[in-house]
């Protein structure tokens, strides 16, 4: 079955054994944890991006005939169904695509020389945030300032510190899923003090985005690839703060006219600023299918946030019975990870998989604060998707604690 | 030690199949970085090890512990046959360039070499030093043996002539002729390929192109001789030589060793076969019986008896025993020095045209 933009869908419904039709392509017995990587692609995204590629497979942005016109308009339905999932306005925000989130974030990041008097962050930020924070301080010239976050997730500050400041911070954790709890309290105490909030909401936008909602920070940098679309980065921003960029990465695309030394941005499309050359039409479009599925999705015949809740909760438990097993979380969360003092994670990882469990193992990019601070073993991490059943929970943990047992 | 075992066997599996060519890469760095006693600094060991115990984590995961352990003995093992399987071949391709076999203690089980009769060496194998209990011996005879085949490597790659190692009272097939090459041979009368070394000198007429004269080796044994009746023999033709027979086209000691390597007896037995089974008595008495019929008389007879026994006898072929072991250094019977090599073992026909 084909869709298009027009068709409206009926909501998908839950399998026998409680998974989504949606997903109903996964193989039995496979069990994908690792939604916090990328979660899994529902067959409607799948067939979006499909239907591109194989019905108007055209450029956007460039082209009068018809595939192309259809391409814009897509595009541009794709950029408004992102302004509304904030519920914020075309007219002071506009929506730039990329490769990805760490990719956004390193874009915005191109601040005005002399505006800025420091950068920002905390301890617990995925490499994605941490490393571009250093060569921004150190390319404006700049101290950086990194913060803790309490147990809450809460970034803790105090208001001083931000003066004239650059906060980069996660909305929610990808080692324990801990929200930004005090985000309209920084970002307040932040604009008040003359400074900008960039936010990482890669990890939030699966399932956490109700925290976003009217956001006032200047710029959201999040992934389509974990929020059930294709592979592509997005970064919502305030027009002042795009206008305000010192563009060093430029190229087709973004202009409006050019002239042997000289050139002009194109004035009434903050969002192309971020998007030179040819762009993901296909993955575009398919995250506005995944925008749609996201917002009429109901495993269960529940909403998705209270299933997400319920499995986390089971997962949560689960994990916390196994003898050996030490929890990195303080609560449950769709991201969750463990570590066993006695067994190595990567090898645990490796077993799971064996049984057909894809768990991620490591330090999920956050070298500096597992290794660092906390002097943490790599860690084994589950992360749940609206693909996840309470089998699916039951099968991971029981063979996790079967393999505790037997290697102790 | 795991990651150096896994190269080595990636190494055979990427030899015939791409699919492991993409793992030889890490196994390398970290190959290297052991065998220069750092850290390996990936998890490649790791990631094998997992991988290799993953299906036995998930039937049996009490037993991935002892299992982990097995699989660092076997890759110990891994490495240490294939260090010790390279000093093999290395020993062996050597010992196949100096001696001709590859095998130098026991030449006669190599098969890459000419075909011969070998000179045992009485040094115990390293398996028989190790069975005994004598683990630096094992080593220290192995390691000596090698540097031994080293040093002889010069040897091996002069330009050998005959003349130079000719022993005393040496007797030539043919007339000796000053514008012909000589030719020496290494024999033992006893050994079945000196006969067919000579049939093939026959065959090639390798004998009417050369001088063609001997060095009468019999092969000592733990127990003696390797053939019963060859130290014997060796005395007989010896004493012929210091007693050469007047006048005669072909000196006796060549005409009893044409008949021993090329004759039969009555019974269709080769008389070569014959004295390798001939009580020393039985043999003498043939030794004399032809020495008669090639001309000796009886009082010639007795005399080279007499020499035979004598310590003049004795001194020549432990000269002989000298030369063979210490300046021409074969471990194969026969060996012939001609036309500036030496060639170990029985030599073919085509080879001595």
């Amino acid at each position: 079955m084909k869709h298009t933009g027009l068709v409206r869908r009926t909501a998908p419904v839950a399998v026998e054994d409680g998974r989504l039709t949606d997903f109903a392509y996964l193989a039995p017995g496979a069990v994908y944890l690792d939604s916090a990587c990328q979660s899994l692609r529902p067959q409607p995204v799948i067939d979006a991006l499909s239907e591109y590629y194989t019905e108007y497979n055209a450029c956007g942005g460039r082209v009068k005939y018809a595939w192309g016109t259809r391409v814009d308009r897509e595009v541009q339905d794709a950029r408004r169904a992102v302004l509304d999932l904030f519920g914020l306005s075309g007219r002071s925000h506009a929506v730039s695509f990329t490769l990805n989130t760490t990719f956004g974030l390193n874009l915005l990041q191109q601040l005005p020389q002399g505006r800025f008097g420091r950068v920002v962050t905390s301890h617990i930020e995925h490499n994605s945030v941490f490393l571009p924070t250093m060569t921004a301080a150190t390319r404006l010239g700049v101290p950086r300032l990194v913060l803790d976050r309490a147990a809450d997730g809460a970034l803790a500050y105090q208001p001083a510190q931000l003066e004239r400041a650059v906060v980069v911070v996660n909305v929610a954790s990808n080692i324990d899923g801990r929200l930004l709890t005090n985000l309209t309290d920084l970002v307040r105490d932040t604009h008040a003090h003359g400074g900008i909030v960039i936010l990482d909401a890669a990890q939030a936008m699966a399932h956490e985005r109700t925290l976003l909602a009217k956001t006032e920070a200047d710029a959201i940098c999040f992934s389509a690839h974990k929020m059930y679309g294709a592979s592509l980065g997005v970064v919502v921003a305030t027009h002042e703060l795009l206008g305000s960029l010192e563009l060093t990465f430029v190229g087709g695309g973004m202009v409006a006219d050019v002239r042997e030394d000289s050139y002009d941005l194109l004035a009434n499309d903050p969002g192309a600023l971020l998007e030179p050359g040819l762009q993901a039409w296909g993955e575009i479009i398919a995250l506005h299918r995944a925008i749609d599925w996201l917002g009429q999705v109901r495993p269960g015949g529940r909403p998705a946030a209270e299933h997400i809740e319920g499995l986390s909760q089971r997962l949560f438990e689960g994990l916390g019975d196994i003898p050996g097993l030490t929890l990195v979380n303080t609560e449950a969360s769709p991201v969750i990870s463990v570590y066993a003092p006695k067994q190595d994670s990567h090898r645990l990882a490796v077993f799971l998989s064996q049984s057909q469990i894809m768990v991620r193992s490591g330090y999920f990019c956050a070298h500096h604060y597992l290794k660092d601070q906390l002097g943490l073993p790599p860690l084994l991490r589950f992360s749940l998707g609206l693909h996840s059943t309470t089998a699916d929970i039951d099968q991971a943990t029981q063979a996790l604690a079967r393999l505790m047992k037997g290697l102790s | 030690m795991f990651c150096i075992a896994a190269f080595i066997v990636l190494v055979l599996m990427a030899a015939v199949s791409a699919r492991y060519r993409r793992y030889l890469g890490k196994a390398w760095n970290c190959t290297l970085r052991r065998v220069t006693f750092r850290p390996c600094d990936t998890t490649f060991k790791q990631d094998i090890k997992d991988h290799l115990l993953a299906p036995l984590a998930v039937r049996r995961p009490g037993l991935v512990g002892p299992a982990s352990v097995a699989l660092e003995v076997v890759a110990l093992l891994v490495v240490l046959t294939t260090v010790w399987s390279a000093y093999v071949v290395v020993k062996s391709g050597v010992n196949l360039y100096v001696y001709g076999t590859c095998n130098k203690q026991d030449s006669a089980s190599c098969s890459l070499g000419a075909e011969a009769c070998a000179i045992p060496d009485q040094t115990p194998t390293f398996g028989e030093s190790l069975l005994s209990g004598d683990v630096i011996g094992a080593f220290g005879n192995d390691f000596a043996s090698l540097g031994e085949t080293f040093s002889a490597i010069p040897a091996r790659m002069q330009n050998w002539d005959a003349e130079e190692y000719l022993p005393a009272n040496a007797s030539y097939l043919n007339a000796y002729d000053t514008e012909k090459e000589t030719a020496l041979e290494v024999i033992d009368p006893g050994c079945t390929y000196c006969l067919e070394l000579f049939n093939n000198i026959e065959e090639a007429g390798f004998d009417d192109r050369m001088n063609l004269t001997y060095i009468a080796y019999p092969i000592a044994s733990a127990d003696g001789y390797k053939f019963k009746n060859s130290l014997l023999v060796t005395q007989y033709l010896e004493a012929l030589r210091l007693n050469p027979l007047d006048g005669a086209a072909t000196p006796v000691d060549w005409e009893i060793l044409r008949r021993i390597y090329t004759e039969d007896n009555d019974q269709g037995v080769s008389w070569q076969s014959v004295f390798n089974g001939a009580e020393p008595d039985a043999a003498t008495a043939l030794l004399q019986d032809w020495s008669a019929e090639f001309g000796l008389s009886p009082e010639e007879v007795t005399t080279v008896a007499s020499v035979a026994a004598s310590a003049e006898v004795a001194d020549i072929i432990a000269a002989n025993t000298q030369m063979v072991e210490e300046r021409i250094h074969t471990v194969k019977i026969p060996s012939i020095i001609f036309e500036g090599r030496r060639h170990d073992g029985l030599v073919s026909v085509d080879d001595l045209k």
